[in-house]
């Protein structure tokens, strides 16, 4: 019971890592904060939803979510970021939040308000692990975010891109004097960011099967949770963070009762932020270091 | 006066409320995104009051107020060591902590809410805004809103002659708090029924961006702001269901066009200094 309660919320928080990856990517470069993120994530799940209602297979579900979530947040960096870069803190976050109310407005204006569901794309199969039962699609989901966790880390660590993307996290203006393309660098991260939080939607509009546009609110606040209690602007504590937290939510369904789960995960964040404000992962790995 | 318009001009009287108790924190450089959750300490505090220990309306909204700013200090004291984005994540943590803890609290109905309140109208939300307005504008004349202006422009030098920077940036907490704990008492007995969905992060950002939009710099900004911005919703009705997307564009371009606010203290002094030239050369 307790393993199959485990592999439940390891699945659920590689989702909310996935999340807290791409808020981590635009904080720990340019120290902003992206309220919408959670709302690029409902995005990607819904033109996710639109391509497999139209009949496409769930990877070109997936690759639609990614792209439009991907774009979606570059616009955010147009709009929101670019034009306020000199502006007090507070004017480009609080600029993303009517973003937010945009995206939301725009989204119910073409698929509508009503709960949206996802068709069965593909034929959910049961496996059984000693014990735990597993779906297809929790497999995939399991598969694909461990992959996509791998391969960030690889290319935030180890190549050319990743090191201009750390050089920027650490000055900007210096970075770009050693002859980094830092407009490059920015377009990789929000494209990456988005790309992260629309696939993240098209797996969790699949598990849930039922979307609205007002689901990304609560999707891109987990996302910070997991974000402080990995450790701020740290990518591996931000996957850490994104997995406990969903562990934290299953294990409290199951034996607290559901209605206590927004209470639990944020007395957890407040308790963080007041008791250990460095997180799970200390400071010195943050990108900037 | 229409239904209609009482119930718009209501809200805005809840919301230039609730930006003043996000422009007094914000007075002494620090800053709550959480503020929909004082307003809901005020708000289902006097509720309880009227509902169930058959308290007068107005010493049951001075106690969700008390409430809520007591509460505004405790949270106070641990943002003390917060500085940018940290405070923006505790105090937006704090706000849906209350939420979630009213969402489990039986004594007020928890997720279903708590019916029963009324007694508020459209001139006691007027009142209310007439006499913080006051308030704040005394304030800011005093030594105190003198020691504000001092600890938001530099902590250290604030410190140096003598302004206790801590008790400052704690206190003005305690008094946003206050003045979100009005605004709930109100907002309540207004609407006659409060649920934890009434009072989310929205809500909380909403208050802090009616003050940037409006001007951080002083009181009337704050005041501009929401009034403005809780009426643009109405004059977008046009738009029918596009209105939320024009809104959030509106207030994404005026970010741009103007990122200091719509009134700061130079196009004030630029406004005033002209009337009072005419005023000493009729004299």
């Amino acid at each position: 019971m307790i393993a199959q309660q485990i592999v439940n919320g390891l699945m659920l928080g590689s989702t909310y890592a996935l999340i807290a990856l791409g808020l981590t990517l635009v904080l720990g470069v340019f120290n902003k904060l992206n309220i919408a993120h959670g709302d690029v994530f409902m995005f990607g799940a819904f033109a996710g939803l639109a391509c497999a209602a139209a009949g496409a297979s769930f990877a070109v579900a997936i690759l639609a979510g990614m792209a439009a979530a991907a774009i979606v947040n570059v616009l955010i960096e147009r709009f929101c970021f670019h034009p306020l870069r000199n502006s007090h803190f507070l004017a480009p976050m609080l600029s993303t939040i009517a973003f937010g109310i945009m995206l939301q407005n725009v989204t119910t204006q073409i698929w509508g308000s009503d709960p949206s569901r996802f068709p069965n794309v593909e034929a959910t199969a049961q496996l059984e692990f000693g014990g735990v039962l597993l779906s297809s699609v929790q497999i995939v989901i399991l598969l694909v975010a461990t992959a996509l966790m791998a391969v960030i880390d690889v290319v935030i660590h180890h190549t050319a891109i990743g090191r201009a993307l750390r050089a920027t996290a650490i000055d900007r203006e210096i970075a770009g004097t050693l002859g980094i393309n830092t407009g490059k660098v920015i377009l990789f991260t929000f494209l990456t960011a988005g790309a992260l939080a629309g696939i993240a939607g098209v797996l969790t509009a699949n598990v849930y099967s039922q979307i609205t546009p007002h689901i990304g609110i609560r999707q891109g606040m987990i996302g910070m949770v997991a974000m402080v209690i990995g450790g701020l602007g740290n990518l591996r504590g931000a996957m850490l963070g994104g997995i406990a937290i969903g562990v934290v939510e299953i294990l409290n369904d199951a034996y607290l009762g559901a209605a206590y789960r927004d209470l639990v995960v944020f007395s957890l964040f407040f308790g963080f932020l007041i008791m250990k404000p460095d997180g799970l992962i200390p400071q010195d790995r943050t990108l900037r270091a | 006066m229409s239904v209609y318009m009482e119930g718009v001009l209501a809200i805005m009287g809840i919301n230039v409320l609730m930006a003043y108790s996000a422009y007094v924190i914000m007075a002494t450089g620090q800053l709550s995104l959480g503020n929909a959750g004082f307003m809901a300490i005020g708000a289902y505090c006097a509720g309880y009051l009227t509902t169930v220990a058959g308290v007068d309306l107005l010493p049951a909204i001075a106690a969700g107020a008390l409430l809520a700013g007591a509460v505004g200090v405790i949270l106070g004291i641990p943002a003390l060591r917060f500085q940018g984005f940290f405070l923006v994540l505790a105090t937006l943590g704090f706000g849906e902590m209350v939420r979630a803890f009213f969402v489990n609290f039986e004594p007020t109905g928890g997720a279903y809410g708590m019916r029963g309140l009324f007694g508020a109208e459209l001139h006691h939300i007027g009142f209310a805004v007439a006499v913080v307005t006051l308030l704040i504008w005394l304030l800011e004349r005093s030594r105190i809103g003198r020691a504000f202006d001092a600890v938001a422009a530099d902590e250290e030098a604030a410190a140096c002659v003598g302004i206790n920077v801590r008790l400052i940036k704690v206190l003005a907490f305690g008094l946003g708090a206050m003045i979100a704990g009005i605004a709930g008492g109100l907002y309540g007995h207004y609407l006659l029924y409060i649920e934890p969905g009434n009072f989310t992060f929205l809500f909380s950002a909403m208050a802090v961006l009616f003050v940037i939009l409006g001007g951080m710099e002083t009181v009337w900004g704050a005041l501009l702001g929401a009034a403005i911005f809780s009426l643009l919703p109405e004059i977008l009705r046009f738009m029918l269901n596009w209105r939320l997307s024009l809104f959030g564009g509106v207030l994404i371009l005026l970010m741009i066009i103007r990122p200091r606010g719509l009134l700061t203290r130079q196009l004030l002094r630029n406004l005033i200094r002209p009337l009072a030239r005419k005023t000493t050369n009729a004299a």
